[in-house]
């Protein structure tokens, strides 16, 4: 531990760590492009300039080791000047073409030119042009005049994929991110590239001229495209007399779980989040109101009461998982989540995407659900009614030899042929909060419960009058029923931000 | 919150009577026709629509135009500057890639709902390219169903500038 007086505030921090880390640490805005917690130092922007007792010259934070009894000044006319002709500099060449650039609003170049910046452009000769739109594979697509050649882009190739795909070309002012020729940007992370980049260089053509970012709101989730179930960001908007619509996943940073990334696949996974506007709920093929489709299934449950099997998806929440359970041992239900289609060999790797493309099933050992074929196909030769839940697949059981009624309650389907009795839409995984044990056992919770336009209920919402119970959220699961269970001792719903551990 | 007791006033007999106040209000009334009767071309009306308005401003914020540039294209980047400005929430903007080297972004779809724009012209301050102005001295406009009023890019991009 060192001491080190900022601002005339004395803080306690890490003897030895990079400067630039405690002062952000501590809430103290240094400007700075080139470092990034996950790619560390680079000292090439000169943007992160502090002063420091005892020292001649202004000092970079981001490569000065910290010593007990620093005195240093992040304020002031002397060292704003400094930050002002650093960020003047960066500019010479910049195009300043905000208003079509999708990173303002969220732009340090913009921030910074705000806090320290506001000069008058002193520049008589031509700015050096460069290209406006290369595309750089994977989906990026940059610009070269907008680039304040951090090489953030160029050192996660380097040290994060291990794939090396960017490097600068030429010389000062004529100095260009770029690839290798005839190489492109390919590896299944690239898109974190577009977060790296500071300013507007790096766009990613999935979301490019989408939405301006002001208009965003976020929204704290979990990506349920692989078992790994990084924390992500949902960043969604409604505009006038239109629906909600998902603009983009990024990144949030867990250091437990995914760090400041997640991969291209579970980025561009939101697709499907909007894809429900036509899902309407069906009986045998024919569209219904959705209060009737509701009372249908209870209908349903009642006639085949004692002949029933739910077979549900390894996607459902934790919540969900006990609250169906509990019905099934309420009314002696079979209760099965046999699934052929979890494993995917060719997804994982040795980074974050694994083969394990279930977001929840490590919770289905814990709370005893099974998972057997023979079980289900021992059900299936006795029940007259089956339930899909979460999942629509429905050529499975058909598959098993089952030719009875089924019903069906999912988010997405492609079912709609009359031989299935029901389908009841049910909330999708963006739209209800509920939380997912990842393949380490890493319990999270996914708050992201963005309003359903078409009146799709969640699972919970349609559970809870069948149990006759008032148990909607999450949290009074967790305090009803989760609460009793012996795996998740020491775990609360509270204490989910911490992204507790639990032994698999 | 103190209470302010305010005085009643109309308790005497005259203000009871109402007529003289009557009285007093007809005689402005009929000074008024006296005059203008006697001087009929200086009355402050006109006979619209025959006769048009002639003292519309330069200022005057009429029905919205999308400028254009030198080669005659949409000159609006798709920004969403005026969108974001307007507190009537009455701009709808969709953007696209521009492909033909100008620039690289332009609007798919602008719609202005005139029914919910409170012509207050912050969407002209806001622009920071110049693309949308209120000089066009519409400032009448006509429709028969509610979505006559929404106007398209191609109908912003078609009004003119007022000639002086
Ligand atoms: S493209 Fe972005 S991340 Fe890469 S060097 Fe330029 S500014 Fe930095
Ligand atoms: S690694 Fe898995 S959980 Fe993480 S973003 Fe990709 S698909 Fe989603
Ligand atoms: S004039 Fe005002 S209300 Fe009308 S479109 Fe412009 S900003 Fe909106
Ligand atoms: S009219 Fe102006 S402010 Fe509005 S989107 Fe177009 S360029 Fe931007
Ligand atoms: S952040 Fe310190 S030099 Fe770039």
């Amino acid at each position: 531990m060192a001491h080190i007086t900022v601002d005339g505030t004395v803080l306690e921090v890490k003897e030895g760590a990079l400067l630039i880390e405690e002062l952000l640490a501590n809430n103290i805005n240094i400007p700075h492009f080139c470092y990034h917690p996950a790619l560390g130092k680079d000292g090439n922007c000169r943007m992160c300039m502090v002063e420091i007792e005892g020292q001649k010259r202004p000092q970079i934070a981001c490569d000065t080791p910290i010593k007990e009894g620093m005195i240093i000044r992040t304020k002031g006319a002397n060292i704003d000047r400094v930050k002002r002709s650093i960020l003047e500099l960066e500019l010479i060449n910049h195009p300043i073409d905000c208003p079509i650039c999708d990173q303002a609003g969220e732009c340090s170049l913009q921030n910074y030119y705000m806090d320290v910046g506001l000069y008058e452009s002193r520049l008589s000769t031509p700015k050096t042009r460069g290209e406006k739109h290369v595309d750089l594979g994977a989906n990026v697509v940059l610009d070269q005049e907008r680039c304040v050649l951090c090489t953030r882009c160029v050192r996660f190739t380097k040290n994060i994929t291990k794939t090396s795909e960017l490097g600068v070309l030429s010389r000062a002012d004529h100095s260009v991110i770029t690839t290798f020729p005839g190489a492109k940007l390919s590896n299944p992370y690239a898109m974190n590239v577009v977060d790296l980049c500071p300013v507007g260089a790096l766009t990613s053509k999935d979301f490019r001229f989408q939405k301006r970012v002001w208009f965003l709101n976020a929204k704290e989730a979990i990506c349920d495209h692989c078992a790994r179930g990084c924390s992500i960001f949902v960043d969604h908007h409604k505009e006038k007399y239109k629906d909600e619509v998902i603009y983009r996943y990024r990144p949030r940073l867990n250091d437990k779980i995914n760090g400041y990334f997640i991969c291209d696949a579970g980025r561009l996974s939101y697709h499907k989040e909007n894809e429900n506007k036509e899902f309407h709920a069906l009986i045998r093929g024919k569209i219904s109101e959705y209060e009737y489709a509701e009372g249908k299934l209870l209908r349903l449950l009642k006639r085949h009461l004692g002949k029933t099997a739910f077979v549900i998806s390894s996607n459902l929440s934790l919540e969900e998982m006990v609250r169906v359970q509990k019905l099934a041992k309420l009314y002696e239900i079979a209760l099965n989540a046999y699934e052929p289609e979890r494993f995917d060999t060719s997804f994982g790797d040795d980074f974050l995407k694994c083969n394990d493309r279930s977001a929840n099933a490590r919770a289905l050992p814990l709370l005893g659900i099974d998972t057997s074929k023979e079980m289900l196909q021992e059900a299936l030769n006795r029940v007259e009614l089956v339930v899909l839940i979460g999942r629509s697949d429905a050529n499975v059981i058909k598959e098993m030899g089952y030719t009875q009624n089924i019903a069906i309650l999912c988010s997405r389907c492609e079912v709609t042929c009359k031989e299935v009795e029901l389908v009841l839409p049910i909330a999708s995984h963006t739209r209800r909060e509920g939380s997912f044990i990842n393949l380490d056992g890493y319990v999270q919770h996914s708050a992201c419960a963005i309003q359903s336009e078409h009146g799709h209920k969640t699972l919970l919402a349609i559970l809870a009058p069948i149990l006759g119970d008032t148990i909607f959220t999450c949290k009074e699961v967790w305090e009803a029923e989760l609460f009793f269970y012996e795996v998740l001792k020491g775990v609360s719903f509270d204490s989910l931000k911490t992204t507790p551990k639990i032994a698999l | 919150m103190g209470i302010k007791i305010v005085p009643r006033h109309g308790n005497t007999l005259k203000e009871k009577l109402y007529l003289p106040a009557i009285f007093g209000g007809m005689k402005t009334t009929l000074s008024h026709l006296i005059t203008n009767l006697s001087d009929t071309p200086e009355i402050k009306t006109i006979n619209y629509p025959e006769e048009q308005p002639h003292d519309i401003s330069e200022r005057y914020r009429g029905v919205h135009r999308l400028t254009k540039r030198d080669d005659g294209s949409v000159r609006c980047v798709a920004c969403f500057m005026c969108a974001t400005a307007c507190p009537a929430e009455c701009i709808f903007i969709e953007a696209e890639e521009r492909n033909d080297g100008v620039d690289e972004k332009m609007p798919k779809r602008f719609d202005i709902d005139l029914l919910e724009c409170v012509f207050c012209g912050a969407c002209v301050e806001a622009c920071p390219c110049d693309a949308i102005r209120m000089d066009s001295g519409i400032f009448s406009f006509i429709g028969k169903k509610r979505e006559d009023f929404v106007l398209s890019k191609e109908q912003l991009l078609a009004n003119e500038e007022k000639k002086a």
